[in-house]
């Protein structure tokens, strides 16, 4: 029987951040704690400045708290070394940034598979997997294109696509329609919704926008440093 | 204006590893570019000097035509501002049978020293200089572990002389020569009972005074005195000095052209960057109301500062760098010629000027167009690149590359130099444009083998080298330095041959200067070891065509040999078989072209040749060009004896299984004869220690273009990590390691470095093509290219790249990605 314990997908234990400007030290996080569950879709909100997006950083891997600690699946890896974190990145993260981040000289296919191409793996062997992906994010006709001849939303559509070829643990979304007009938002909004409905994938979303807060099935205030 | 000073300060300041790298690529390349222009004249002015040698200050010379002439003899004209007497005369220094002339020159020591004063190695001044003494120069005493206090013998006019060496001097002043032997000072006392010229000079030395013109002091001299008994000439050809000059120098001017080349690269590509990075910070300045003439006068501003403080920073570097390398050669010229330090004032400003609008010009253009971006478009950062079509940009490139290759082959005179420039920079230009299509190709090839040997790793590092501007930018200036650096050394290792190996493509091995009889000749044929022996009679101001004389006429019985032997290269090749077949058959004759460009004589012409008593017709059947003889005209031996009375031979040169050998006995073979023998190699090692201070700068300044060129593969690196960061972090976020990081970091290096090294080989290639074809008309000599050059340089490309992707391996290792990646 599976307990609690085993459906947690991530655990932030004090977590706590400083950011050193000058001489002055500003703390963004204050010994925050949260567990999210397996398959949730949890939403963060808050203020310009309240620690929201620092606090994704740090739950995905790409910051480092100044002290607590965050576990995947039992790991902390606030303690891992570079080799072990990439893997990490590699095999049980997938993130979603606001502005993309696509590697422009590498068409669609590429952008997609370099998680896996990363890894190892053989393009050749995860062809399939390619083509569902393309599939669930509408793309199949563009995968020989190149991000700069692609519009907002399917940039964003190949990062999610991106984020999800090596069907990791949790999918992390740094807010991903805010560099969208409504319209592109809430489709984008629309297939993670179905990403997280039909495979169950957790995500962990920042946004600003309530109504994007509305697809998830929890929302997490920060406030100063501190989940409300 | 007092805020935008503070804003260009303050990015200076901000952004200082950018500020230094753009800095130290101004200051380096106005440092090289003022050295190389200074060294050229420090050249430039040593080689007058080498060429003046004795006369010093002196312009013109005047001698009688039959007898001996005096001080008294010349006018007292205000245009003269000093004179010397000199009495010349000539000696044989003997070393275990190694003969070395030895000139004497005597004179009146206190007029002496207005004109040239001898410069004594201990520093003093020469006194109770009387009896059998004499002052020798120091290439000559420590050639032969002579020193001061020794006795030496020479032999004047068949007797042998005893001379206590009462001084040594420094080779120059008086003792300077730009031919081979010695110059020895006597006393003028001394010289004159041994020559048995108590009364005059063999000539006398004048100086003009400073507002008078060399020709003038020429007219007012001849008109004093009578034609028929003194001869008024003009010391040295001002005119054949900077054109001597010129030729030496041509690497420091190749060097000019490509550190300005690359100083233009590297400040454009700079610029670049600075005006992407900060769009946005143009796109406030525009928002608040500033105008395009506003965002373009800040960023000149900036760049005009890097300009000024290059220049000012960059010049006294370079007297310095000029400094050491003309004193480090002094320091191994002891036996040489002291290369003056020359700075002029044309090359200070020059190099400032240059530092300057070069910077300027090359940041004026990435200025431009980010000051004329859309307001909007700067703001919201959705600034796109303009997009050129790649087909007009490849298809113009390669039409100026096969007009660059072909133009200099087309035209002629003075044409040849205005199509070199053009083909140099065209060559470069045209690369520039192809390059990222040559770089796509590669890549797509590479793709496939690196996926197989590196991995995926390799794969992605050659899918990210298509499409890549910083990499084909990276690629461009790896091109241009190494292919700066290989035209460099061509160039300077051919001048280096050109001065040092006269004989240089010249069959002989070795040769005899001196009297020798049939049966001497018919002696060293029967040597040991003797391969190919050819005796050639020598007629030095004795024979006239048509009236005129020729300096040397050269008889020889095997004209093929006397090809080959003296390397004569044929202004046209069907010349060569026409003729060796016309001396075997009737009086013919070859001209060297400086011959026929001297007498006006043409090939089919008929001229009478005469020694005075006889004349006989001769044909012109041919014209040559060569660096190992300095021979006018040449006929067949067999009416050289028949009509001019040819018996005893003055010349052979020989080829052996072991010159040195043949050498020894042919001197054994002369005795006490006067005579001057060499090897080959020996002649080229006398030849080198008076050119060797000529040639060391060019390898010094070769470093310093390597570091030019380092400092920009450096930059573009840092520029391209600078680009690439985002890209860096972007492969991080989604599992790249530091290791991963690394490989392909290295990899995109490594190809990179290849592919520049490649394409420099080849550019570089036909770009000493087109100097030599520009230079050629003037040089009697085709450049050996050595594949070790190209090779060696194409490896330290790749070498200096590789060292250069440390920097983005070192910083990406230490990135904050969300910082990178955030906005």
């Amino acid at each position: 029987m599976k307990t609690l314990i085993d459906n947690i997908a991530i655990e932030g234990k004090n977590i706590v951040k400083d950011f050193g400007l000058g001489d002055t030290t500003t703390r963004v996080l204050k010994d925050v704690s949260l567990k999210v569950i397996q398959g949730d879709f949890v939403s963060v909100m808050g203020q310009s400045g309240s620690g929201k997006s620092t606090l994704l950083y740090i739950l995905g891997g790409l910051d480092a708290p100044t002290s607590g600690s965050v576990f995947i699946n039992g790991t902390d890896i606030s303690q891992l070394g570079d080799e072990k974190m990439s893997k990490i990145r590699r095999q049980k993260i997938g993130f979603v940034f606001q502005f993309y981040n696509l590697i422009p000289n590498l068409n669609l296919e590429e952008n997609i598979m370099l998680p896996l191409l990363l890894d190892g793996k053989k393009m050749r062997a995860y062809k399939k997997q390619l083509n569902y992906i393309l599939e669930v994010v509408g793309l199949s006709d563009r995968r020989k294109h190149t991000p700069r001849e692609l519009s907002g939303g399917q940039q964003q559509r190949v990062a999610i696509a991106r984020a999800l070829i090596g069907n990791p643990e949790i999918l992390f979304a740094d807010e991903p329609t805010g560099n969208l007009d409504s319209k592109t938002g809430a489709e984008i909004m629309s297939l993670l919704r179905d990403i997280n409905k039909e495979r169950g994938q957790t995500i962990i979303m920042v946004t600003h926008s309530l109504e994007a807060a509305k697809s998830s099935s929890r929302v997490i205030t920060v406030r100063d440093g501190v989940i409300q | 204006m007092k805020i935008i000073l503070k804003y260009i300060l303050t990015n200076v300041k901000e952004r200082k590893v950018r500020t230094a790298v753009m800095l130290l690529s101004i200051l380096l390349s106005t440092m090289l570019l003022f050295v190389s222009f200074s060294i050229g004249v420090s050249y430039e002015s040593a080689q007058r000097k080498m060429a003046k040698g004795m006369a010093g200050s002196a312009t013109v010379s005047v001698c009688a035509i039959d007898s001996s002439i005096d001080t008294n003899d010349i006018p007292d004209l205000s245009s003269i501002r000093a004179k010397v007497g000199m009495l010349e005369g000539t000696s044989l220094y003997a070393e275990s049978g190694y003969y070395e002339t030895v000139d004497l020159i005597a004179a009146n020591l206190s007029e002496l020293n207005q004109i040239n004063k001898p410069r004594l190695l201990n520093g003093g001044d020469i006194s109770d200089f009387s009896g059998n003494q004499v002052i020798l120069p120091e290439r000559f005493t420590s050639k032969y572990g002579i020193e001061k206090g020794d006795t030496i013998t020479l032999q004047i006019s068949g007797t042998l002389i005893r001379f206590e060496v009462v001084e040594i001097a420094a080779y120059d002043t008086v003792f300077l020569r730009h031919t081979r032997g010695a110059t020895a000072l006597l006393p003028l006392t001394t010289l004159a009972g041994l020559l048995g010229q108590t009364n005059g000079y063999s000539e006398i030395l004048l100086e003009s005074t400073e507002d008078t013109q060399t020709y003038e002091l020429i007219n007012q001299l001849e008109d004093a005195l009578s034609y028929d008994e003194y001869r008024v000439s003009e010391i040295v050809n001002e005119a054949g000095i900077t054109a001597d000059a010129r030729q030496k120098s041509m690497p420091f001017f190749l060097i000019s052209f490509f550190s300005l080349t690359m100083s233009i690269f590297i400040i454009y590509s700079s610029y670049k960057v600075i005006t992407l990075d900060r769009l946005p910070i143009i796109g406030t300045f525009r928002s608040i109301g500033a105008t395009e003439k506003n965002v373009t006068h800040i960023f000149l501003s900036e760049s005009m500062l890097y300009g000024c403080l290059g220049g000012l920073i960059g010049i006294p570097i370079g007297m310095l760098v000029l400094k050491m390398i003309l004193h480090g050669m002094g320091q191994s010229l002891t036996q040489g010629i002291e290369i003056p330090v020359v700075i002029s004032l044309p090359a200070v400003l020059l190099s400032f000027c240059v530092a300057v609008v070069v910077s300027l010009l090359s940041a004026w253009l990435p200025i431009r167009r980010a000051s004329r971006l859309p307001i909007k478009a700067v703001v919201l950062g959705i600034v796109e690149e303009k997009h050129i079509p790649r087909r007009f940009i490849i298809g113009v490139g390669v039409v100026l590359f096969v007009v660059s290759a072909f133009l200099p082959k087309m035209a002629s005179g003075n044409m040849l130099y205005l199509a070199g420039g053009f083909s140099l920079l065209g060559l470069i230009s045209a690369t520039i444009l192809i390059i990222p299509l040559v770089t796509n190709l590669i890549a797509m090839g590479l793709e496939r083998l690196y996926g197989l040997i590196f991995k995926n790793e390799g794969r992605l590092a050659a899918r990210n080298m298509r499409d890549n501007k910083n990499i084909a930018q990276n690629i461009t200036l790896l091109f241009i330095s190494i292919s700066a650096v290989i035209a460099i050394s061509v160039v300077g290792n051919f001048v280096t041959t050109y001065i040092s190996d006269v004989f240089h493509g010249a069959e002989l091995q070795g040769f005899a200067d001196g009297h020798m009889e049939p049966g001497f000749v018919a002696q060293v044929e029967n040597l040991d070891g003797i391969e190919k022996v050819l005796p050639v009679h020598v007629f030095e101001n004795k024979i006239q065509g048509n009236d005129i004389t020729f300096s040397r006429l050269e008889a020889t019985y095997n004209l093929e040999w006397h090809s080959s032997m003296f390397a004569l290269h044929y202004t046209e090749n069907a010349m060569q078989g026409y003729s060796i077949s016309s001396f075997a058959r009737e009086r013919s004759l070859i001209l060297s072209e400086n011959c026929m460009e001297r007498t006006g004589f043409f090939i089919g012409d008929t001229i009478i040749l005469s020694n005075g008593d006889i004349e006989k017709p001769y044909l012109v059947t041919g014209s040559f060009k060569s660096r190992a003889t300095d021979v006018e005209a040449v006929i067949s031996s067999t009416y050289a004896i028949s009509d001019f009375g040819a018996t005893a031979y003055d010349f052979l040169a020989y080829t052996a299984a072991d010159p040195d050998a043949i050498i020894v006995q042919i001197r054994d073979l002369f005795g006490d004869t006067s005579n001057w023998s060499r090897t080959v190699e020996e002649f080229n090692t006398d030849a080198l220690s008076t050119v060797e201070a000529f040639l060391e700068p060019m390898h010094s300044m070769t470093y310093f273009i390597l570091l030019l060129a380092t400092m920009g593969v450096i930059n573009n690196l840092l520029i391209n990590y600078i680009q690439k960061r985002r890209t860096i972090a972007m492969y991080k976020s989604i599992g790249l390691s530091n290791k991963q990081n690394m490989k392909m970091i290295l990899i995109e290096g490594f190809t990179s470095g290849l592919i520049g090294s490649i394409i420099a080989i080849f550019v570089s290639y036909m770009e000493i093509q087109t100097i030599f074809i520009v230079a050629g008309p003037k040089i009697s000599m085709v450049p050996e290219l050595d594949a070790w050059t190209f090779l060696t340089a194409g490896a330290l490309g790749i070498i200096v790249t590789l060292l250069g992707s440390v920097v983005p391996i070192f910083k990406s290792r230490k990135m904050k990605l969300v910082e990178e990646i955030k906005f």
